[in-house]
């Protein structure tokens, strides 16, 4: 299968280009935030609950808030049905998200409690961690929780020797490696890095570049989603 | 003049609550509405839980009978505890103050009344300055208009009783929908007179 050719990819984009994204914050009536993303065909639901009482209590930080973060695709989310459940790599993706907001979530400021963030994939086509994160990071600024800056993912590659950004499910399947970046765009700080392929140390750089490119592009969408919610409110008065 | 800050943006070096300071620059901690009225500019958060400040009034429910008090939900991630003669049942509505708060955030409250009967309702936290207004301004307003007796908790808390409750409850609504937004006192006076 070529995935490249006459310099563009197989679904048309340009080696740098983003696939198209839509961002829409506070979708879910129950949770305290939320966050809808659609990223190329990904879709992704997140939602936040807290800061709340922490329970168990054994489990408890006197001294901040207990963060939990879970990330989870939907059994319909693939072409071949996943279990339900927990496996070994949404562990893993759970695991690493959650320390990158660790690092940003001003934790201290909430001793005692909890703050449950749930991420739901519920259609699949590569880069789902990137935009799990993405959604994450609006949900939480909707829920009102105290942070450092919006932390942005976005994932650069390596296809038939050549660096992309933002790999499609084939481009991710078929070619030779994965890089998912999240970082602070206010510090360029990297709070996520993951490798799955192998790289030269040219074509690390040239990834990462792409990537930190790619998670500003998108860090732009995540604030418009944030405050195109309340400048639509202001205009609707007066409808009852 | 207002703007809608997200976490992490760039802010005045006059703006006071909710920033954070990184090298010699402010930055805002929350997504929240920057109100840059006067010389000092204020962010004000869009969302987000209670949590009780000494001399704050409070619309609780008992949770707990304990031995020397009883536990009450005060719509807050940290539970309060009231020490009181007065006898209550779990399920009863009170108003109190919030006495103390100590360094693990457990709050004290005192000053203890039942509010016996009437409805409770729900607002968000950071909503319910607006819903009092100045000067209890707008709280005065809605009660004026709608005859109905209206006690206001900080902790978003809301009870209601007597009076045309249904319009009460919709134009507090109403306020809590558009709190960010400006003329919303003009507007609240013509929906309460329609």
């Amino acid at each position: 299968m070529k995935l490249i050719k006459d310099g563009k990819r197989i679904d048309g984009r340009e080696f740098d280009e983003l696939r198209p994204i839509k961002i829409e914050a506070g979708v879910l009536k129950r949770a305290d935030g939320s966050c809808y993303v659609e990223w190329g065909k990904n879709k992704v639901i997140a939602a936040v609950y807290g800061p709340r009482e922490c329970l168990p209590k054994h489990t408890q930080d006197s001294y901040k808030a207990k963060l939990t973060y879970r990330y989870n695709m939907a059994p319909f989310s693939v072409d071949d049905r996943k279990r339900p459940g927990p496996d070994r790599r949404s562990v893993e993706i759970s695991k690493v998200s959650r320390e990158a907001f660790e690092r940003v979530l001003f934790l201290e400021y909430f001793p005692r409690t909890a703050i449950n963030v749930f991420v739901e994939v519920l259609q699949a086509d590569a880069g789902t961690r990137c935009a799990a994160l993405t959604a994450a990071s609006v949900a939480l600024a909707d829920a009102g929780i105290p942070m450092r800056d919006l932390i942005v993912a976005c994932a650069a590659g390596k296809v038939e020797d050549e660096m992309v950004l933002d790999l499609c499910q084939e481009e991710d399947n078929y070619g030779q490696g994965d890089l998912p970046v999240a970082i602070s765009p206010r510090t360029g700080q990297i709070h996520l890095m993951q490798l799955d392929g192998i790289f030269s140390e040219e074509e690390f750089k040239k990834a990462l570049d792409f990537a930190v490119k790619g998670c500003l592009q998108v860090h732009e969408l995540q604030k418009k989603a944030l405050k195109e919610k309340y400048e639509n409110i202001g205009e609707v008065y007066g409808n009852e | 003049m207002k703007e809608i800050v997200v976490p992490g943006e760039k802010v005045d070096n006059k703006v006071e609550s909710y920033v954070f300071k990184d090298g010699d620059s402010l930055y805002s901690m929350i997504f929240g509405v920057l109100d840059k009225r006067d010389e000092y500019g204020r962010i004000v958060p869009l969302n987000g839980k209670y949590f009780s400040q000494i001399d704050d009034y409070v619309v609780g429910v008992i949770t707990e009978v304990k031995f020397g008090g009883y536990v009450v939900d005060v719509n807050s991630p940290y539970d309060a505890f009231l020490a009181s003669r007065r006898k209550y049942d779990r399920g009863d509505v009170i108003f109190a103050k919030v006495a103390n708060v100590n360094e693990v955030r457990s709050v004290s409250l005192a000053d203890d009344q039942k509010l016996f009967e009437g409805e409770l309702m729900e607002v968000s936290p950071v909503k319910v300055a607006r819903v009092i207004g100045k000067k209890n301004s707008m709280l005065m307003l809605i009660k004026e208009k709608t005859k109905t007796d209206i006690y206001v908790g900080r902790n978003g808390r809301i009870w209601l009783r007597g009076g045309d409750i249904a319009k009460a409850r919709k134009t507090i609504l109403k306020i809590e929908r558009e709190a960010h937004t400006d003329g919303l006192t003009d507007r609240i006076t013509e929906f309460l007179n329609r």
